[in-house]
C-alpha cells in the first residue's frame, strides 16, 4: 500500500480499526492470537494432520515414551498411551471435540441469551423482574450441580453434557445483554430512532445490535474458556464424554491409571488443554484492554 | 434499612420456595417412581401401614404432595440413600461441613494472597511488577483445576512424598465429630496425640486447598488490581493530593477503603465457581465432602440423595450470596444494587 498521500485528506479510523490497533501493540494478546487460530486449523483440517487413526491400538507399542524421551521414537511424537493409541492424533482429535464442541455451545447459548436477554432488557414491569429473578437465581447455582441434575434426569453422555453446559452459560449472555440495552436506551440516539416512531423491535435490530458486537465478542471469549474447562471436567469425572472417546477430560482420566508409570499421558492432554485456554484468555484480555484504551483516545 | 431488611428476607423466601418445588418436580423427571425418588424406599420394602399412608399423600394432587413434601423436609425427614440406606439428613449434614470446611480454607488463603498482591500490582502499574504479576495470574485463571490436582498429586505426593495421597486423615485417628469441621473437632476433642493428628489433618488439608484456592487468588488479584487502579484514578483522589497529603496518606486515608468496596460482590460472584472447582478437588482427592458424594450418587444414580444434595448445596449458595448483597447494600448508600464487578 502507498504510504504517504498525496491529498491533504485526514484520515480517521473507523472505532474497529482503532481495536486493531490498539491490539496490535500487545505483543502477547497477538501471539494468543495465532494460538487460537492455530487451534482453529487443527479443529477443522484434523483428519488431514492426525499421523493415525487416534481408536486404533498398536497392541507391540504399549506406553512409548515421547519422541525427546531416550527410549522414545519418531514414530510417535507424543507417545503412546496404555492401550497402544498414538497420543498426538488422539490430542488432535481431542482438541477437535473439546474445542469445537466449546464454540458450538458458546454460539448457541450466544444466540439465545442475547435473545431472552433483549426481551428482559426492552420490556418494563412484571416480565421483566420475572425474568431477572430467574436469571439471578440460575446464576448462583455451581455450572457443575445443574450439569449434575441435568445429567441424573438424562444419563450421562457426551450431548447431555451439552445440553447442560449450554444451560449454565445463558445466564452470563442474558445478564450482559440485558445491562447493556437498558444503558443504551437512556441514550440521546435511541431517544432519536423513538421519535422518528420506530417500534421496540426496529430500535433493538437496527439501533442496539450494531453497538453490542464488541460487547458479545468479548463475553464469547469468557464464555469460551469456561466451556472448555466445563466440558473437559465433565469429561473428567466419566459425567460427559465416555472413556474410548478422545475428548481432553475423557483422556486425564484414563491416564490416571498408568500416571505414575506413563506420566505423559497426563501431561500433554492437560497441556493442550492448558494452551486453548491460555490462548482463549489472551486473546479476551487484549481484547478488553484494546476496548478500554480505544475510549481514551 | 428495614424496607431493604424485608425485601431481601422476601426474596430470600420466595428463592427458597422456588428451589423446595424444583427439588420436589425433581423427583418426577428423575427416572422410576417419583414416591422411591422421595422417600429412597423401595416400594416393596414398604411395611403395608407405611405403605397405604405414604400412598394416601399421593394419590392426593400435587399441591398437597407437594405441602406434605415441605413438611417433611422441615421435621428433617430427606429420605434414605437407595444405596446406604442411611438417612439423607444425618449424610448432608455430615459430607456438608467438609465441603465448607475445605472451600473456606482455600478462599482464606485466597484472600491473604490475592488482595495484597493486587493491591501491589495497582500501585505499580505499568510496570514490570505490574505486568508480571499480570501474565502470572493468567496462567493461574487458565489452568484447568482438575489437571493441576492431578499435577500436585504427582510431584508432591508420589514423587516427593511430602503430603498424603487423598483423604481428611489418617486412618489411625478416631476424631469424635462435634462441629463437623477436623480442624476444631480436633482441638475440641480429648485425644493424647492431639497435636500430631492436627499436623496430619493439615497435612491432608494442604493439596487440595492450594489446588482449589489456585483459580480463586488469581480472580480476586485481578479484581483487586482493576478495583485499585480505578479508584486511584478518581477525582477525590487527586483533591486529597491537592490538599497536601503524601501518598501514603492518600492511600491510607482514600484509597483503600473506596478500592474494596468492589471486592465483597466479587466474594459472592465467585462463591459458585468455588464451589464447583471444589466438587471436583473433592472427588480426586476423595475428600470426603458434598461433591464427592454427589458425584458418587451419580455414578451409582442414588436419585434421592442428588436431590437432597442439589436442595443442600443451593441453599447454601443463595443463603451466602444473599447476606453479601444484603451486607453490600446495607454498607453502601450509593449502590442501588450489587453490580457485577470487572476484571
Amino acid at each position: 500500500m502507498q504510504q504517504s498521500s498525496l491529498y491533504q485528506e485526514e484520515h480517521h479510523p473507523s472505532p474497529l480499526q482503532y481495536t486493531w490497533m490498539e491490539f496490535k501493540n500487545n505483543h502477547i494478546a497477538v501471539a494468543g492470537l495465532f494460538c487460537f487460530a492455530f487451534f482453529l486449523i487443527i479443529t477443522v483440517f484434523c483428519p488431514l494432520l492426525a499421523p493415525f487413526d487416534p481408536n486404533m491400538q498398536q497392541t507391540g507399542d504399549l506406553m512409548i515414551p515421547p519422541a525427546w524421551d531416550p527410549n522414545g521414537g519418531i514414530s510417535h511424537v507424543f507417545g503412546t498411551d496404555a492401550l497402544g493409541r498414538d497420543l498426538l492424533s488422539r490430542i488432535i482429535y481431542g482438541c477437535r471435540m473439546t474445542f469445537g464442541i466449546s464454540l458450538l455451545l458458546v454460539i448457541v447459548a450466544m444466540l439465545l441469551g442475547v435473545g431472552l436477554g433483549a426481551l428482559a432488557g426492552m420490556s418494563r414491569g412484571f416480565r421483566s423482574s420475572f425474568l431477572n429473578h430467574t436469571l439471578d437465581s440460575i446464576q448462583a447455582i455451581p455450572t457443575l450441580l445443574i450439569a449434575i441434575i441435568i445429567i441424573a434426569i438424562l444419563g450421562p453422555g457426551l450431548v447431555n453434557s451439552m445440553w447442560a453446559i449450554a444451560l449454565a452459560l445463558i445466564p452470563q449472555f442474558m445478564h450482559q445483554t440485558r445491562d447493556f440495552v437498558r444503558h443504551e436506551l437512556s441514550k440521546e440516539y435511541i431517544m432519536a430512532a423513538k421519535l422518528d416512531g420506530a417500534s421496540k423491535t426496529h430500535i433493538f435490530a437496527h439501533s442496539i445490535l450494531p453497538n453490542m458486537g464488541e460487547m458479545l465478542v468479548v463475553q464469547a471469549t469468557l464464555a469460551l474458556s469456561i466451556s472448555i474447562l466445563d466440558i473437559s471436567a465433565l469429561g473428567f469425572l466419566k459425567l460427559g464424554a465416555q472413556a474410548p472417546s478422545s475428548e481432553l477430560g475423557a483422556m486425564l482420566l484414563e491416564g490416571i491409571d498408568v500416571a505414575y508409570i506413563a506420566p505423559w499421558t497426563i501431561a500433554l492432554p492437560g497441556g493442550a488443554l492448558f494452551m486453548m485456554i491460555i490462548s482463549i484468555n489472551l486473546v479476551g484480555d487484549g481484547l478488553r484492554s484494546a476496548l478500554r484504551n480505544r475510549l481514551l483516545h | 434499612m428495614a424496607n431493604v431488611l424485608l425485601r431481601y428476607t422476601n426474596l430470600v423466601l420466595v428463592t427458597l420456595f422456588i428451589l423446595s418445588l424444583l427439588s420436589f418436580l425433581l423427583a418426577y423427571l428423575f427416572p422410576g417412581q417419583a414416591l422411591e425418588n422421595l422417600t429412597g424406599l423401595r416400594l416393596n420394602e414398604l411395611s403395608e401401614l407405611q405403605n397405604s399412608q405414604i400412598k394416601y399423600s399421593v394419590d392426593n394432587n400435587i399441591f398437597v404432595q407437594y405441602w406434605h413434601y415441605v413438611g417433611e423436609l422441615f421435621s428433617g425427614n430427606w429420605g434414605v440413600s437407595f444405596n446406604t440406606g442411611l438417612p439423607l439428613y444425618e449424610d448432608v449434614g455430615r459430607y456438608l461441613p467438609a465441603s465448607i470446611e475445605l472451600s473456606s480454607y482455600a478462599l482464606l488463603l485466597s484472600f491473604f494472597i490475592g488482595l495484597p498482591l493486587g493491591f501491589i500490582a495497582a500501585l505499580r502499574h505499568h510496570k514490570l511488577t505490574d505486568y508480571s504479576l499480570l501474565s502470572v495470574s493468567l496462567l493461574g485463571y487458565s489452568i484447568p483445576v482438575f489437571w493441576l490436582a492431578l499435577i500436585m498429586i504427582l510431584v508432591f505426593s508420589l514423587q516427593l512424598g511430602w503430603f498424603p495421597l487423598s483423604g481428611r486423615i489418617s486412618l489411625l485417628f478416631e476424631i469424635p465429630s462435634i462441629t463437623g469441621f477436623i480442624l476444631i473437632d480436633i482441638l475440641l476433642s480429648d485425644l493424647i496425640d492431639k497435636q500430631s493428628a492436627f499436623i496430619d489433618a493439615l497435612r491432608h488439608l494442604i493439596l487440595p486447598t492450594v489446588s482449589i484456592a489456585v483459580v480463586t487468588t488469581t480472580m480476586i488479584f485481578r479484581i483487586t488490581r482493576r478495583s485499585v487502579i480505578e479508584t486511584l484514578n478518581s477525582e477525590f483522589i487527586l483533591a486529597a493530593y491537592a490538599r497536601g497529603l503524601t501518598p501514603t496518606q492518600v492511600l491510607m486515608r482514600h484509597g483503600v477503603r473506596n478500592a474494596l468496596i468492589p471486592i465483597l460482590p466479587l466474594l459472592a460472584m465467585q462463591f459458585p465457581t468455588l464451589l464447583t472447582n471444589a466438587m471436583i478437588v473433592e472427588s480426586i482427592f476423595s475428600w470426603p465432602g458434598i461433591g464427592n458424594w454427589l458425584i458418587q450418587a451419580i455414578y451409582q444414580q442414588d436419585y434421592p440423595a442428588i436431590r437432597a444434595g442439589m436442595l443442600a448445596v443451593s441453599v447454601l449458595v443463595v443463603i451466602f450470596t444473599m447476606s453479601i448483597d444484603l451486607i453490600i447494600r446495607l454498607t453502601d448508600p450509593r449502590r442501588r444494587r450489587a453490580e457485577r464487578a470487572a476484571i
